[in-house]
């Protein structure tokens, strides 16, 4: 590990005086299970890191205006362990189980999934396909954008250097619409996915009509978790029977671009996405008609 | 910034320790503390070879920095019982041989205590879940298992 410093601020004001005094060369530290992995591979080597872990007042999930919102200090472990992650938000349970072991999601924060804003995170496509919104704040104020405007490049934000993530909202799902979740790697946990896919289904229940869907994929060509708008496009309006979900697949396979590396290969990835698409539209579908989920 | 006053309490025992920003709760335990019971796997995170218990949480020590962890209470397995006076699950994983080179041990261990702490008769895909982030590469992980269940049926019995 190279030698850096740490400031450590005790509370907020002091917090976001010293990043407005301190603009650039500083990294902001949550719990560390991203970061310090790069600082260890070398990929970066920051000269001051700031640590945020003290800021207890940003550690909550709490529904609010017909909003979930979730403090950016909340982790993993305390999200799902939330009451108000109810059985309609079980899709942060599908992120959980396999997001990492015990260790990584007892430390892993929403606010710095978020900031990391690589395409390995598997928390994006859902917080995608929620409609998630970030709020941020620095000496100036406080801004909320939307998560999708947020992340713009890999391992890049409309995060200025004086400020910092302090909130995620999701608009609340009413009772026609669910989401659902899938990751494929090389094994069940501890791994880095091959792609991965969240789907938000508003459908009704008697004309198994699609009222509303959204479809998010991570591991893209560009680096980033992408939704998928024309086979969004190419669902919506549509009834929801096996034709339209494999026409929804060939529409996805023109529109996807998804990253070929060590791990698969573009055409395997492209394969896999359609295949999981089907699979957490069904389940998602069965789930609002109050079948028995076969996943 | 660089050197920071570390109150952490390891093992029921409180501890003020200089640090300096980059050292890590792992080395602090390891090279300050000299409770070397904690190894050291990939560094990274991703072989939970170094975990310990921070406030009652299964955390990877390699992923801490030492200052983060300022006013927690830590538990390593120098914790979890003794030579004298063995854990259950201490016992259970020696009667069922579940260490072979025994890297991953402590790790396994209180990855074990964590769940059998909350959850006293977990099912074998509990403790699959439970153990998920610890890599052993020798046992193919049947007697861990074993043995998780065994250490879980005697602190069931001695309640």
């Amino acid at each position: 590990m190279r030698i850096f410093d740490m400031f450590v601020p005790e509370n907020l004001v002091e917090l976001l005086q010293f990043l407005d005094a301190h603009q650039s060369g500083v990294h902001l530290i949550a719990n560390g299970t991203d970061l310090i992995n790069r600082m260890q591979r070398r990929q970066i080597t920051p000269k001051l890191l700031v640590d945020l872990t003290g800021l207890n007042e940003f550690k909550y999930v709490r529904r609010e205006g017909g909003m979930i919102r979730i403090g950016a200090l909340t982790t993993i472990s305390e999200l799902v362990a939330s009451p108000l992650i109810d059985p309609r938000y079980s899709v942060f349970k599908q992120v959980a189980m396999k997001f990492g072991g015990p260790s990584i999601i007892n430390m892993a924060t929403i606010g710095g999934n978020i900031c990391a804003a690589s395409s390995s995170e598997d928390l994006l496509p859902v917080l995608l396909v929620l409609e998630a919104q970030v709020q941020l704040r620095s000496v100036n104020g406080e801004r909320t954008i939307p998560l999708n405007d947020f992340i713009t490049g890999k391992r890049k934000t409309l995060l200025r250097p004086n400020e910092i993530l302090t909130e995620t909202s999701l608009p609340e799902l009413d009772t026609s619409s669910t989401c659902g979740y899938e990751k494929i790697g090389m094994r069940n946990s501890l791994i880095i996915a091959f792609v991965n896919c969240a789907v938000y289904l508003k459908m009704n229940n008697q004309t198994k009509n699609i009222d509303d869907v959204r479809i998010s994929f991570n591991r893209t060509s560009g680096k980033i978790p992408q939704r998928a708008q024309e086979t969004e496009n190419a669902l919506k309006g549509k009834r929801f029977n096996e034709q339209s979900i494999t026409d929804a697949a060939t529409v996805l396979r023109g529109e996807l671009k998804l990253t070929s590396d060590f791990r698969a290969s573009e055409e395997y990835r492209t394969e896999v996405a359609g295949a999981i698409m089907k699979r957490i539209l069904r389940s998602c579908a069965q789930k609002l008609s109050g079948e028995q989920i076969i996943v | 910034m660089s050197k920071h006053l570390l109150n952490i309490t390891v093992n029921g025992k409180k501890h003020a320790v200089v640090v300096q920003s980059h050292e890590r709760l792992l080395d602090v335990l390891r090279d300050r503390l000299g409770l070397k019971g904690t190894k050291e796997g990939c560094s990274t995170g991703d072989c939970g070879i170094c975990a310990v218990l921070m406030d009652g949480k299964l955390v990877n020590s390699c992923l801490v920095f030492a200052i983060q962890a300022r006013n927690k209470e830590i538990v390593t397995i120098e914790g979890v019982g003794t030579a004298e006076k063995l854990h259950p699950i201490q016992r259970a994983f020696m009667k069922w041989n579940a260490s072979q080179c025994g890297y991953c041990i402590p790790a396994m261990i209180l990855a074990s205590k964590e769940l059998l702490d909350r959850n006293p008769n977990p099912t074998t895909e509990e403790i699959r879940n439970a153990t998920s982030g610890i890599i052993c590469r020798c046992t193919g992980y049947v007697k861990i298992f074993e043995a998780i269940k065994t250490a879980a049926a005697e602190m069931r019995a001695a309640d």
